[in-house]
């Protein structure tokens, strides 16, 4: 499926993922550290296990820690 | 993974490039990228990585998650000093015509930090009797941004209970800012206890040699950021939840300010923390055993530590510190005279303003740390003039006894 994260194309080899495996899949660094946006909402952690991403979904990943920016936020 | 266990592996597991499983020391002021769009996108937080080391370092970043790690946090800020951390925390919560509620008994560093910085700024501080539980609930108003006190009081050594104190809190929709300094994480589970954001100054126990000065400051998830008081955390909420405060703390204050620790004092703080649990242990026992032996002396008039039994705080002791007192006493010799003697006697036991070094220190607070306060501040943090305080160190605790026997002998 394809979907677009932070304002790119990426192509997911599978037909649909929870945001948990999404982050897994993508590698993200310091996990617990950022901030994930589906489709126009801000989602809480505590459903990464069960909120499911589809194909055709917009997401934005924001870093809030590490790098320290705090502009997306 | 049990406390000693991630004291050794949590933050950092190896080095992806060499497989150095030691800290490396990034001693870097800003880290350069290929391409312009991927730095433009670390800055706007759609990708991760370091900008500039007053923000963030990769070594400080590790030491930060390993005291995250052990204290089960949201997250930790590594600062310069604990003093900083606290500076951090308070410029965080508080704004002009704010008030906080504080126990008196205070490290002197404190009092002075609310006296001649916070108080001019326009924040009022309501000081409080550490233990007097009702006296946090009278104290605190709408105006009330944090409630904040020592887990062991230093030098009173005057234990507060933290449970309900928190449970106030929580009533009161305020937060809990507590300074865990003597207590380590090691003793002290500040999360299981309600406290909403633990402190430490890292340069005593927690480091443990000496060496390094710096703070941390942990969000410990017990507060929800949503219903803060503080309006531009509760927005921030909305995007970084549970984060909101660090979020602040970090960008607003800490990376404005300049609180940043060096990154060759983090991988000393991180080398520290390994063995954290074991001196721990050796600080409690051997305070216990001179604490005794002080107290069967015939020059010494009062013994303060709340690991004897008949200490009016001993329960307190069990209940929040699994029965450990950590390595701090004070004893009472009659007169200034007396203490000035004695510590001018001693030869192994260093006189130096610091604490929760391997070595045994001492120290006359009144003339020192407590020189610049009134009487009635010195009071209340249970300075007298005939006050000693002995850190107590990891050496034999032979070797400890028997330099205080021969100082108070010759």
């Amino acid at each position: 499926m394809k979907v677009q994260i932070n304002g790119k194309e990426e192509e997911i080899d599978r037909e649909e993922v929870t945001v948990s495996e999404l982050l897994v899949i993508k590698d993200i660094e310091m996990p617990d550290m950022v901030s994930i946006e589906l489709n126009g909402t801000i989602l809480d952690k505590g459903r990464y296990d069960i909120t499911v991403v589809k194909s055709g979904d917009v997401l934005e990943f924001l870093y809030f820690m590490g790098g320290g920016s705090a502009c997306g936020i | 993974m049990e406390f000693e266990t991630k004291a050794v592996h949590a933050g950092f597991n190896k080095d992806k490039v060499t497989g150095a499983t030691a800290l490396p020391i990034h001693t870097s002021a800003s880290f350069a990228y290929d391409s312009a769009q991927d730095l433009a996108d670390v800055f706007a937080g759609r990708k991760y990585g370091y900008i500039y080391s007053r923000i963030a370092n990769p070594t400080v970043s590790a030491v930060e998650k390993r005291i995250n790690s052990l204290e089960d946090g949201v997250g930790a800020i590594l600062t310069s000093s604990g003093m900083s951390a606290i500076a951090t925390v308070v410029f965080t919560l508080t704004r002009q015509g704010d008030e906080i509620v504080s126990s008196r008994s205070l490290f002197g560093g404190t009092l002075l930090f609310f006296k001649d910085v916070i108080e001019k700024y326009g924040v009022k501080v309501k000081y409080v009797d550490a233990k007097d539980v009702d006296a946090y609930r009278t104290g605190i108003n709408d105006k009330t941004k944090l409630v904040f006190l020592e887990t062991l009081g230093n030098p009173k050594l005057d234990i507060p209970d933290i449970e309900r104190i928190g449970g106030i809190c929580r009533e009161n929709n305020v937060p809990l800012v507590v300074d865990g300094t003597l207590t380590t994480p090691y003793l002290f589970d500040a999360k299981k206890f309600g406290v909403s954001i633990i402190i430490h100054s890292t340069t005593k126990y927690i480091t443990g040699n000496g060496t390094a000065i710096g703070g941390v400051l942990v969000d410990l998830g017990n507060y929800d950021w949503a219903g803060s008081k503080v309006p531009d955390i509760r927005e921030l909420s909305k995007r970084a939840r549970q984060a909101a405060f660090l979020v602040a703390a970090r960008n607003q204050i800490a990376s404005n300010i300049g609180v940043s620790p060096s990154p060759f004092n983090a991988y000393l703080i991180n080398l520290g923390i390994e063995t954290l649990a074991l001196r721990m242990k050796e600080h409690c026992n051997n305070a216990l055993e001179l604490a005794l032996w002080l107290k069967s002396h015939s020059q010494v008039k009062e013994v303060n530590y709340p690991g004897l039994e008949d200490h009016a705080d001993h329960e307190t002791v069990n209940k929040q510190f699994d029965g450990r007192a950590s390595g701090l006493l004070t004893l009472r010799l009659g007169s200034k005279a007396e203490c000035f003697n004695l510590i001018d006697k001693l030869n192994m036991v260093k006189n130096l303003a610091n604490l929760g070094d391997a070595k045994t220190l001492i120290l006359h607070p009144g003339s020192t740390i407590y020189h610049e306060c009134s009487d009635e501040e010195k009071e209340g943090a249970g300075v007298t003039d005939d006050l000693l305080r002995v850190s107590v160190g990891i050496e034999n605790i032979k070797d400890i006894i028997a330099d205080f026997e021969q100082a108070f002998r010759t």
